[in-house]
């Protein structure tokens, strides 16, 4: 755990036991930062603080199932992000999508592409799901720390347009100022790379397609 | 013409991920066309079914984002050459939502200590300017 997750996990700690002063500094600490992913959306101020103010009262209210072992950060922004689609939705401005697969007969019904078994067989629990997720992060964050020490940060870069922003090799290419066949090897490598990390957990392949198309 | 929407960006887009002008990109799509609620969807399906997106995995927990260190280090340009260029690509051309909040608060906070900070030499000066006075 990093210096500032540790610092967090000590203040949320301090909160839990009821520590007023604490639950001003997680305010003074995050509030700025919500504000800011708030207001770079809906573009005004006063409604921009009434989401961050809702999300601290839904931090504090989920606070009794708050896993200290997940960044702060992260989930309050996450907090943050379910406040402000609700905002939208309201407000009208945000269209309203079916949020799960058997709400619809139509586009819902997801299937493993090329794959005889049904996605729902290999439903399982949240828990099992959170230790999947929790194996393929930890495989990324070792590769991603491997090529910041090595200052390969054309990899980053290359990676991040591929997986982050779902852009095709071509695009890719293009974007860095390298060759389509350069994207294409440092693809295959890093698929490789996580799929023997994966293969070490006996994890089955058919919950992370990607790795194996 | 609209564009082409990535899977990736759609899926940003449900997690309230993308930058904003993209986020109404979609938002405009998606009144226009059937098409875009069914990709959503088959996301949302896919999601239930427990089938795991390696990008969607890489954002929820922002393996490659500078931390807030960094990203000081990043707004007083002391970081080293080719990391401060990863750091101002993160920012500029992934358009990483959650780091540019941070750097804007970064900024502001910023702009809040240099403010203070002319408030107290001010003060200090107002103080004591009445002693040139005497002395004239």
């Amino acid at each position: 755990m990093s210096d500032a997750n540790q610092a967090d996990a000590m203040l949320v700690e301090r909160i839990r036991a009821g520590d007023t002063e604490a639950w001003g500094e997680l305010i003074n600490r995050y509030e700025g930062r919500l504000l800011a992913f708030s207001e770079s959306r809906l573009r005004k101020r006063d409604v921009s603080e009434d989401i961050v103010q809702e999300s601290f009262i839904g931090f504090l209210n989920s606070l009794p199932n708050y896993d200290g072992k997940r960044p702060l950060e992260s989930y309050l922004f996450t907090i943050c992000a379910y406040k402000l689609t609700d905002h939208l939705r309201r407000e009208g401005r945000r269209p309203t999508v079916s949020l799960s697969s058997t709400a619809s007969a139509s586009g819902g019904d997801w299937q493993i592409p090329g794959r005889s078994r049904p996605a729902s067989s290999i439903a399982r629990s949240g828990e099992r799901q959170r230790i999947e997720e929790n194996s393929l992060m930890e495989a990324l964050t070792e590769q991603i720390e491997h090529w910041c020490r090595r200052d390969d940060w054309t990899k980053i870069k290359c990676m991040e347009l591929l997986f982050v922003r779902g852009r095709g090799n071509k695009e890719v290419a293009t974007s860095l100022q390298i060759t389509e066949q350069q994207v294409a090897n440092y693809k295959f490598d890093f698929l490789a790379r996580l799929r023997n990390r994966l293969r070490t957990q006996g994890l089955p392949q058919e919950i992370f397609p990607e790795l194996y198309e | 013409m609209a564009r082409e929407f990535t899977e990736a960006e759609l899926e940003s887009y449900l997690d309230e991920a993308l930058t904003a002008a993209e986020m109404s990109d979609i938002e405009a799509a998606l009144r226009e066309s059937e098409e875009i609620a069914v990709r959503l969807r088959s996301i949302h399906g896919r999601r239930d079914a427990g089938v795991h997106s390696l990008g969607e995995i890489w954002r929820r927990h922002r393996v490659s984002c500078p931390d807030r260190e960094q990203l000081g280090s990043y707004l007083l340009q002391v970081l080293d050459a080719n990391q401060q260029e990863f750091v101002r690509f993160h920012l500029e051309e992934i358009g990483c939502r959650y780091c540019n909040a941070n750097l804007e608060d970064l900024q502001a906070r910023q702009q809040e200590i240099e403010s203070a900070t002319q408030n107290r030499r001010r003060r200090y000066f107002q103080s004591t300017a009445g002693y040139f006075e005497k002395e004239q």
